[in-house]
């Protein structure tokens, strides 16, 4: 079962569309796979929806707005909608569904360094970077902290740190405070979003350079 | 943005929302199915009458000028005239599915002002029709062959009945509840049975 999920506050500003693109994909590839945070979110919505329209008195419209109107409802077209077909994903002789909002988003193909290896999603957005990472059985992730924060969504396989083990689905947000090393036992597939380049022991920086750079 | 954005916990709360006497509702929502289903352009002219100054309200505080704000009228109700089609009163209020539209065109045009680029992230983001068995879409294409229309009519009339309206009479699910007097529930549950019926019969073919 997911355990962890975006917080409240993430979750309305989701709902109102006010987070980067990297972090709302990340969300709602979590809405897609966790049905407790979809009825969260459709709350949300009403909640937003009858805060901005609930006033019933309609202002009268100005001649701009009229003409407005009149434009837009010139011609009967409407907008086809094709039907979405789910994409299958393989990685390690394993198909898994990715969530809709991630694949849609064109990628990179993937490059890798050790087990470690991510396929940047083409999506720009200031400092925050997104991948889908894939982790090799008995890979890991040197420990490193972060000067920014770091999402990690969990789409299939095992992964553990030193908080504990998580299913896909789970929803992982790390900050400047924690350090962790995350690892999985027989292979997996994350989603991260990452917004700063990631800070290795010094010692040690030199030698893990290439791998803080393919995650970040 | 830096802080404990995770929970460890999802509870919904639920007895907290109350009905809205101000909104009509009844009358926004049908003519939003108005506008979908005979392109009536008076039902066009109440929704717009209703939404665009709110509409717009909500503009001016999110990007701070006019012209932007007049944007997001445009694109918004442009949406609600062309994509009525698309919205189910089943789902929710005609407020709810508007204020989607709107928070949709609204983040667009956000990360527009940011990245000079024209762009509808916001359709992969929140897609206006989310339809959770959208991988029975792809099966629709290989509905036709004799062998398909064989092992439907082997299925439970009562499952066979629903599958025949929607694959082939093209009845929305809502339609066929109201045709044959049951739940929507009922027809989906029906529906999702027939299919894995189906699919289980085709094996790999499918
Ligand atoms: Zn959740």
């Amino acid at each position: 079962m997911i355990k962890h999920h975006p917080n409240e506050s993430l979750l309305e500003q989701f709902v109102e569309g006010s987070l980067p693109a990297s972090i709302s994909v990340a969300i709602a590839a979590h809405v897609e796979l966790c049905p407790c945070c979809q009825k969260k979110t459709q709350a949300l919505e009403e909640a937003k929806a009858s805060q901005q329209f609930s006033d019933a008195a309609p202002l009268a419209l100005d001649a701009d707005m009229i003409q407005l109107m009149e434009s837009i409802a010139l011609t009967d077209d409407v907008d086809e909608v094709h039907d979405y077909i789910q994409p299958t994903f393989s990685y390690q002789g394993r198909d898994v569904q990715l969530p809709r909002a991630i694949a849609n988003i064109d990628r990179t193909k993937f490059s890798g360094v050790g087990k470690v290896s991510r396929a940047r999603l083409l999506l720009e957005d200031g400092e925050l970077r997104s991948s889908l990472l894939e982790i090799e059985a008995e890979g890991e992730i040197p420990e490193h902290t972060h000067t920014g924060f770091e999402i990690t969504l969990l789409l299939d396989g095992d992964f553990s740190d030193e908080s504990g083990e998580y299913v896909p689905g789970d929803f992982i947000w790390q900050d400047g405070r924690h350090n962790h090393s995350p690892r999985t036992k027989s292979g997996c597939l994350c989603f991260t979003v990452v917004s700063s380049a990631l800070h290795f022991n010094k010692g040690l920086s030199k030698l893990l350079n290439p791998i803080g750079n393919l995650i970040y | 943005m830096i802080g404990q954005q995770q929970s460890v916990d999802c509870n919904v709360k639920s007895g907290t929302r109350k009905a809205v006497q101000d909104t009509p509702s009844q009358a926004l929502s049908d003519a939003l199915v108005k506008v979908a289903t005979s392109r009536d352009r008076k039902a066009f002219a109440y929704l717009f009458e209703y939404f665009a100054p709110k509409i717009k309200r909500f503009g001016v505080k999110q990007f701070g000028n006019e012209a932007q704000a007049m944007e997001l009228v445009q694109d918004t109700m442009t949406s609600v005239w062309r994509k009525a089609h698309l919205y189910h009163h089943d789902k929710g209020a005609a407020t709810t599915w508007i204020y989607t539209v709107m928070r949709n065109a609204s983040f667009d045009a956000l990360r527009k002002m940011k990245s000079n680029k024209e762009e509808h992230i916001s359709e992969d983001i929140w897609p206006i029709i989310q339809d959770s068995q959208t991988d029975d879409e792809g099966f629709k294409d290989h509905l036709q062959t004799a062998q398909i229309q064989k092992y439907i009519n082997k299925l439970p009339p009562a499952q066979r009945d629903i599958v025949k309206g929607v694959y082939f009479q093209e009845m929305s699910q809502e339609q066929l509840a109201e045709h044959l007097n049951i739940p929507v529930g009922t027809v989906k549950s029906r529906l999702r049975l027939a299919l894995q019926k189906l699919r289980a019969e085709l094996g790999d073919q499918a």
